[in-house]
């Protein structure tokens, strides 16, 4: 048994507050003796036992500070959505700012491209993330191809985007020769046409963000059991093997993490593709995201902004929550 | 190997004392960047009509000011020389300028949020004044205030441009004026003289008639020019591009360019309103009829024979498509002219670049009866005051409003870095009237005869429309145009999406 199952196994007693079940009061005759600095002992309490006020004071500032940057906000922008905004006048219009959504193609759009978007960042990022992180692993130059590979990450998404708005530019983009010069593009730029402008800023953001993946994957693999890996080669599995049936499970709780950061982190975004396309051509890269900045700060329909940015952060937690339940699943059983 | 004295400043402050002083300086620092670093301030000290014009100038000495503007370059040239005016008034004026898209949105939040950070705002006519224009003070009261310094050329129609002081100062309304002509682009052709003179021949041997650009030259020219220079360079002719248009990421540009097209055939527009008032009411639109979608499928036809980068290009990037030698004609805004005469920067400098008037429409093309015209249109930015600022604070920034659209500062202007004046004043200059041929010290002066002479006069001028939903209208309409264009729809389904998008936008569906 391990320590963790040590602490989440002690019953629960009645009155206690819900914190106290983390702490350890109890070591089971079972668990096998332990090297003393193992056991974790009891703290000395300084609390006043049960004192909820005190646990609430100590949490107060902290419970300010976000209930003023963040649940504030959250209820207003509620409020906003149901009503007409403008300056010195706020109407109520009858939930018209839901209702009309569905017949807003642009909305619809938005949705669909989103999805398309953040599945292909995803899967690249993915991918290529992963076997930089393997091919990395062990390596001599790790450290020095960590940090070399970091680097876009550290740069503000907005120049990033100006920077790869200049590489594709049909006139003097360096990207743009070198993808003509190996007859991968005609003519026209990448992001000239409705159905090359998607991978374009795909490429951006696979470019920016796959480090990050690689940087907590290459976090995952340290944690790799070294033995289970040896008893598996033992036992004759092939590298591909050993990679898919023990290296692999035993990243799931790091891609989880990396898969999340960035499945959200595509949900909101915008500054990139505002530079290098605004959202065009035609609406063929406006996500959503996109559009819902363009209704509130370029339309300035507050309203109908607060309603879009509402139902994607919604749809956002559920997707959020529907993924964590995917990999727990898929998470090998313990014990 | 480091000596600490025993009363070392440190042993004295305590942990606690530290981080208490630590805080506040934060803060001070925060709060003091926020009110006086950003924010405009006022120092006042009143005077009489019957004082002097230097105490009029200086009644504000000691006040801050902030302007957002464009990067345009009577902005950049402006903030170069604020020293004049600071020397004159007392007056300090910060001067941020950023892409106009960035500007439209931190003015937008700054006045429909009730507040004054920028107290002076680039109006450019209907990105900015069209949504936003009831934000402004209404300028016309100033205009007769004997307390203040006034502009001994005056801010009547007749001092400025034809329709250029309605263009960005009127909204809705002819009482009311918001701003004053700052700047302006107005459309005219930019074409390569020493390309059409190499070509000639074999361009009227294919089209029976001589490859050249005038006032008279029409769409239909454009759509065979453009063809000519394709053809010749996928035959693998050392040619550019015949032509090239500007419908990238910002969707104004995109409406102009359409809009310039549309008028041209018949004096099109989308709504039957005030061209140069504008209406907050336009009703149902004239896209989906017959003229739209025979002027759309023309247009889709000039697409598909030109640069094949229209999609992805803005007025900057076309501009240096032209530059670099890439298309040998565009429809470009004539303060680009500067760029394009640089022989620095450019390959088409150097007397190569001739300058007409924007192309004719095709009378054989016009389906609404209308007349066949050089549809030209433009964007007057125009410098307002934030109507949130308080009084004291609006009468200082109208100061430097009248300073900033004086004769002599668009003729500075001008001669610096390349000015596009608003003041009828300005042509009257000798030198300014000089630099109109080449060999010229200003070559926006060039563009004058196609832009002032002709391309703002009636019938060929188009201002508007004016209408309070314009961002979203060009937003509606780059995206439909731009999926026709990419063949995606229809001419016909793009002019009836238009159309029913633009009813709802406006609830006359």
């Amino acid at each position: 048994m391990t320590n963790a199952s040590i602490t989440l196994a002690v019953p629960s007693q009645k009155g206690r507050p819900a914190l106290e079940l983390f702490r350890v009061r109890h070591i089971p005759d079972s668990v096998e003796s332990r090297p003393s600095s193992a056991v974790v002992a009891e703290p000395t309490s300084i609390n006043p036992p049960g004192s909820k006020r005190y646990y609430f004071l100590l949490m107060a500032p902290a419970i300010l500070v976000l209930a003023f940057i963040s649940i504030y906000p959250f209820f207003w922008m509620i409020y906003m959505s149901l009503h007409d905004v403008d300056i010195g006048k706020v109407e109520w219009n009858n939930f018209a700012n839901y209702l009309k959504l569905p017949s807003d193609t642009r909305f619809i759009m938005g949705w669909a491209l989103l999805v398309q978007y953040s599945a292909m960042c995803l899967f690249l990022q993915i991918v290529i993330g992963v076997f930089l992180a393997v091919a990395l692993n062990g390596s001599r130059f790790e450290k020095v191809l960590v940090t070399t590979l970091l680097m876009p990450m550290m740069m503000a998404p907005l120049v990033a985007g100006m920077v790869w708005y200049f590489l594709y530019n049909g006139t003097f983009g360096w990207y743009h020769w070198l993808l003509q010069s190996l007859g991968i593009l005609g003519p026209k730029s990448i992001l000239a046409s409705a159905n090359t402008a998607m991978i374009g800023i795909v490429l951006v953001d696979v470019w920016q963000w796959t480090p990050l993946i690689t940087l907590i994957t290459l976090a995952g693999l340290k944690r790799v059991p070294q033995d289970q890996l040896e008893a598996n080669m033992v036992d004759g599995a092939s590298p591909v093997r050993n990679f898919m049936s023990v290296t692999l499970p035993n990243l799931y709780p790091v891609l989880l993490i990396a898969i999340m950061l960035r499945f959200m982190d595509n949900f909101r975004f915008t500054d990139s593709i505002l530079v290098l396309t605004g959202g065009g051509p035609g609406n063929a890269t406006k996500i959503l995201p996109v559009y819902l900045f363009e209704v509130s700060f370029k339309f300035f329909k507050l309203g109908r902004g607060a309603a879009i940015a509402f139902i994607l952060l919604i749809v956002t937690i559920i997707l959020g929550m529907l993924l964590v339940r995917v990999f727990e699943r898929g998470q090998p059983k313990k014990g | 190997m480091f000596s600490i004295p025993k009363n070392a400043v440190y042993k004295r402050v305590s942990r606690r004392k530290f981080l208490e002083l630590g805080g506040g300086a934060a803060s001070a620092l925060g709060v003091g960047s926020m009110t006086l670093g950003l924010g405009s301030t006022i120092t006042r000290s009143p005077v009489q009509a019957a004082s002097s014009e230097d105490a009029k100038w200086k009644q504000y000495a000691g006040s801050k000011l902030v302007f957002m503007s464009e990067n345009t370059p009577p902005s950049f040239a402006i903030r170069d020389n604020i020293k004049a005016f600071t020397d004159l008034t007392g007056i300090e004026v910060t001067i941020l300028t950023d892409d106009l898209p960035v500007v439209q949105q931190k003015v937008g939040i700054d006045l429909r949020g009730g507040k004054a950070d920028y107290v002076l705002n680039y109006v450019q006519d209907k990105p900015i004044g069209a949504p936003f224009g009831e934000f402004y003070t209404d300028m016309t009261p100033l205009f007769g205030d004997s307390t203040l310094p006034q502009d001994p050329d005056g801010y009547g129609d007749d001092a400025w441009f034809e329709n250029f002081l309605s263009a960005c100062g009127r909204f809705y309304t002819e009482g009311k004026i918001v701003a004053l002509p700052y700047d302006c682009a107005v459309a005219c052709t930019f074409y390569r003289q020493d390309l059409f003179e190499a070509n000639s021949k074999d361009f009227e041997a294919e089209y029976g008639y001589r490859l050249e650009f005038n006032k008279d030259s029409t769409w239909q020219n454009v759509i065979d020019m453009a063809a000519f220079f394709k053809k010749a360079k996928e035959a693998g002719k050392d040619v550019p591009y015949g032509y090239a248009q500007h419908q990238g990421s910002f969707a104004w540009t995109t409406q102009l360019d359409i809009q310039r097209f549309l008028f041209a055939n018949g004096r099109w527009m989308d709504w039957n309103i005030d061209d140069v008032y504008g209406s907050k009411d336009p009703g149902k639109t004239n896209w989906g009829d017959d003229s739209s979608i025979a002027m759309l499928t023309k247009f889709k036809e000039l697409a598909d024979v030109c640069h094949p980068d229209n999609l992805a290009n803005g007025t900057l990037e076309l501009n240096t498509v032209y530059q670099a030698g890439n298309i040998a004609m565009q429809t470009q805004y004539h303060e680009f002219a500067a760029s394009i005469e640089d022989e620095k920067t450019s390959r088409a400098a150097g007397g190569k670049t001739a300058y007409a008037p924007c192309p004719k429409g095709d009378a054989k093309w016009i389906k609404n009866g209308g007349e066949a015209v050089n549809g030209t249109n433009c964007g007057i930015g125009g410098i307002g005051i934030n109507g949130n600022a308080s009084e004291d604070l609006k009468r200082a920034a109208y100061i430097f409003a009248i300073w900033s659209v004086s004769r002599d500062n668009q003729f500075n202007v001008l001669k610096g870095l390349g000015g596009t004046p608003t003041r009828k004043s300005v042509l009257e200059i000798e030198e300014v009237k000089k630099a109109q041929q080449r060999p010229t010290t200003m070559p926006n002066a060039l563009t004058f005869d196609a832009v002032y002479n002709y391309g703002i006069k009636n019938p060929n001028f188009v201002l508007g429309p004016k209408i309070p939903n314009a961002n979203e209208y060009h937003s509606i309409l780059a995206a439909e145009v731009q999926k026709c264009l990419s063949n995606e729809q229809s001419p016909e389904e793009a002019a009836k999406s238009i159309q029913g998008q633009l009813d709802e936008l406006n609830g006359a569906g």
